[in-house]
């Protein structure tokens, strides 16, 4: 597996006049709108390098220019054809746009893009170091169902859901800080072999997507905790 | 090509708008009666002629079984999502009634599209004779919280009046857009419409770029089945209360009064927003007068709930910006429930600052809509908006539970894609159930279509079928699927779970225009019974004079035996008949007429002698 030089394009001709066409949304000879390209990633839509701590200022001036030029709103007089590339690219702008935006979706495009991301499954397991602290909650979980079936007093179990949601508040932002430490290192791997015209970083990139992606199962599984743990103080 | 229009197709009033090319600013279309507000209520007379508008709100009070007013609450609903509705609002649901409701209007029955339609022909017509020209398209506006079927079966009123839906637009993104152009103004704006049956939240970023102004919708949120007729019901309820303890009278069997006192009752809504207390008063169908003294505070009270149940939306929608009430820099009112005053309060107390109403909120939207309009039809445009879809789109998998595709506030057009295959061995086909909504289980979600995917039989796992939903600019779900394995495109079939299909669309425009024939029949015969009338009469005055006497009395059997037919006709309903008979009735009596003729001509002549004498 390797790591797709972004800016690169598949090369075909115009389907309006023909010319040599690489890349782009329109036709720089005849300036119509060109389909989607097939397989094109969202870093490439936006003529990004898939680099994840990028400027969201930035991305999102290109996404208010590409929207003025791209919504169904400048084919209304175009034939069906033409409208339909148009609403395949401005879905494809707007997705583009709602993923990259958001850095945690943004990592996971990027692992699902190159294929390197593997869910834990529909039961995943419990991180090791949070073994105690899950099997604690749940204790207090069913504690507080039954208090609560029974008509007992809940105020003190709340007292204690509360704080595990506030120790699992704090797991989710140190999990978030190890994902942007590995964003960090990502880019850098990508500025060097960008640097050196090389493939180098291959390994390491590959090895670092694996990191990212047992992150984002840690965080999804956290994620999860924090949910019940609201829907449950929710209920009362 | 005709004309371009913006129409705001409201639960209690419809609006028609356009831009002035002079001025460049929006402008409402005034009808016969010099309003700009078109009653969203449609009558059917005894002939089956159908009405729209002020004439057909007069009939609400006089023929309520024939007329129908808040249609809107059931525009692509079923059966199953309208009980509470149909024990609030008196609509006669027809028992054919199933995924599509089917309201009767004296004799006809009609789908809430078709009744939808009548409105729209009307204020098509104002248009109309306003331009002195055909009006063909609209943007037409929808809630900002309608799902699919809602909006597609807007689309397909649109489609039955004869109007093409060049785009359907979120209301309040439509009253930001009246408003933005009105104030040239910039930032984050919330947009609070409480309207006649529907809520809505949207909170907007206005963004200046080099090209033009950006209205970008950064959430939206509401409830569409919530507005001021939830006001009315509640006014209703504790009159009639009041009427069957102190009066002993229940109006259960009295359609006529109850309207005359919902109207009372809205009367003295509207006019508690600008004073502290009115009085209603009813005379009872069994004599008595039912008079009371209705207080603001008393008011207040009394729809207090209402409001509140519109904070949940506004939180939600502030929470999907990522925003706080100070990041807000302008809250614009639209609808006319905001002309109440506490509901001005209570927005002003959540934003922390006073709410904007400078725009007329019942004009606003429609304005809003006319500015697209011209977005639309201008090929050189100066402004974008940018809306989002209301509701997540989700599909169904294993033990019913829903995964999401598109989430809610995405920016629209928006898309997912997904790989299907099959799970068995010579499985024939994939069958996938599409939703909308927030809940994780199918179940509790909104279902929006059921498709089926077909595959030739083989090992399981084999087909490889990708199917991309696409949200469009309209906020309606378009699906298409592609085989992978041989990158063609692959049929499916479509069952919308509510909303007409293609063929009822077909059928139902099919029968607009022969109703239009039937009408323009209706209209035919009265015109040939007029003539008829006319000619009879003429026939019978010469009849009792002298010339008739110089007739021999063949030709008098003849003119009478004729004449004897043409009343048989106008009897009838056949208009071509009595035009034809009216003809042998003029051939007939011809050469009476010529004898008139030359008499009075002789007593001219003799009476210029004389004068001349």
């Amino acid at each position: 597996m390797s790591v797709k030089p972004q800016t690169a394009q598949v090369s075909a001709p115009c389907w309006s006049c023909q010319a040599e066409v690489h890349g782009g949304h329109f036709c720089p000879s005849c300036g119509r709108i060109l389909p989607l390209a097939e397989g094109a990633s969202y870093f490439a839509f936006f003529e990004l390098p898939s680099r994840l701590l990028l400027d969201e200022s930035a991305l999102e001036q290109k996404f208010l220019q590409l929207s003025w030029k791209l919504h169904p709103d400048n084919f209304v007089r175009a034939d069906e054809f033409e409208r339909g590339l148009s609403l395949d690219r401005a879905s494809q702008l707007n997705d583009a746009y709602r993923t990259l935006c958001e850095p945690i979706t943004r990592v996971e495009y990027l692992l699902a893009h190159e294929g390197a991301r593997k869910t834990g499954g529909a039961k995943q397991q419990a991180p090791p170091e949070l073994l105690e602290e899950v099997f604690e909650l749940n204790e207090s979980l069913d504690e507080l169902r039954t208090a609560r079936a029974e008509n007992d007093q809940t105020a003190e179990l709340r007292q204690r859901l509360v704080a595990a949601q506030s120790n699992f508040q704090e797991n989710l932002n140190e999990v978030d800080a190890e994902l942007k430490q590995a964003a960090a290192e990502w880019d850098e791997l990508l500025e060097t072999d960008a640097a050196t015209g090389s493939d180098a970083g291959a390994m390491s990139r590959e090895a670092l997507m694996k990191r990212m992606n047992e992150i984002l199962n840690r965080r999804s599984y956290i994620r999860n905790l924090v949910n019940i743990v609201q829907n449950e103080l929710a209920q009362d | 090509m005709g004309r371009i229009v913006g129409i705001d197709l409201g639960t209690t009033y419809s609006l028609i708008a356009y831009v002035d090319p002079e001025t460049g600013k929006p402008r409402c279309i005034t009808g016969p009666y010099g309003d700009t507000l078109c009653p969203s209520v449609v009558s059917v007379d005894a002939d089956g002629a159908v009405m729209a508008g002020e004439a057909a709100q007069r009939r609400l009070l006089t023929q309520p079984e024939r007329s129908v007013y808040s249609v809107k609450r059931l525009m692509g609903r079923g059966t199953d999502d309208i009980q509470e509705e149909l024990k609030l609002f008196p609509f006669r649901i027809d028992a054919s009634s199933g995924n599509v409701i089917r309201v009767k209007l004296g004799e006809r029955v009609l789908s809430p599209p078709e009744i939808s339609a009548f409105i729209l022909r009307e204020l098509k017509s104002w248009a109309e004779n306003f331009f002195g020209e055909p009006v063909d398209r609209a943007v037409i506006t929808v809630p900002a919280h309608f799902n699919d079927a809602q909006r597609q079966a807007t689309k397909d009123a649109g489609r039955l009046a004869g109007l093409e839906v060049a785009r359907l637009v979120n209301e309040p993104t439509a009253a930001a857009l009246a408003y933005g152009l009105h104030k040239q103004q910039r930032g984050r704006v919330a947009v609070y419409d409480l309207g006649g049956g529907t809520f809505d939240i949207s909170v907007l970023k206005l963004i200046s770029t080099s090209e033009g102004n950006i209205y970008q919708v950064l959430s939206t949120n509401g409830d569409t089945h919530l507005g001021g007729d939830d006001i009315d019901n509640a006014l209703l309820a504790l009159a009639r209360g009041e009427i069957r303890s102190h009066h002993g009278v229940s109006l259960d069997n009295a359609p006529e009064a109850l309207q005359d006192l919902r109207k009372a009752l809205i009367a003295a809504k509207h006019e508690l927003s600008s004073s502290d207390s009115t009085t209603v008063k009813l005379t009872l169908p069994e004599g008595g007068v039912y008079q009371r003294e209705s207080l603001r505070t008393e008011f207040d009270e009394l729809i207090r709930p209402i409001i509140a149940r519109t904070m949940g939306p506004v939180k939600m929608a502030m929470k999907d910006a990522k925003l706080a009430p100070p990041d807000i820099e302008e809250v614009v009112l639209v609808g006319g429930s905001t002309r109440i005053p506490q509901v001005r309060q209570a927005v002003a107390e959540y934003f922390g600052r006073a709410p904007h109403c400078e725009l007329d909120p019942d004009e606003v939207v429609a304005l809003g809509a006319a500015v697209q309009a011209n977005i639309l039809e201008s090929g050189v445009k100066s402004m974008l908006l940018l809306d989002v879809t209301p509701l997540s789109l989700g599909i169904e998998t294993m033990g019913g539970v829903v995964a999401k595709i598109i989430p809610r506030n995405s920016t629209i057009p928006a898309s997912a894609q997904e790989m299907f295959t099959t799970g068995v061995e010579n499985q024939t086909a994939i069958d996938l159930h599409v939703l909308q909504g927030e809940r994780e289980l199918a179940s509790d979600c909104r279902s929006l279509s059921r498709f089926q995917l077909r595959v030739s039989p083989g090992p399981a796992g084999l087909a490889r079928i990708e199917v991309k939903f696409l949200i469009d600019a309209n906020g309606i779900l378009q699906v298409t699927a592609r085989d992978q394995r041989t990158g063609g495109e692959h049929s499916i079939e479509v069952q919308p779970s509510y909303g007409l299909g293609d063929a009822e669309i077909e059928r139902m425009l099919e029968e607009s225009i022969e109703f239009a024939e039937q009408d323009f029949a209706q209209r035919q015969l009265i015109e040939a019974r007029n003539e008829a009338e006319t000619v009879l009469h003429a026939t019978e005055r010469t009849f009792q004079g002298e010339e008739a006497g110089e007739l021999d009395a063949a030709e008098r059997g003849h003119i009478h035996s004729i004449a004897t037919q043409l009343r048989a006709a106008i009897a009838g309903t056949d208009y071509k008949l009595v035009r034809a008979r009216t003809d042998e009735l003029n051939q007939a009596t011809q050469h009476l007429a010529e004898l008139v003729m030359n008499h009075a001509v002789q007593a001219a002549v003799q009476g210029k002698r004389v004068e001349e004498a």
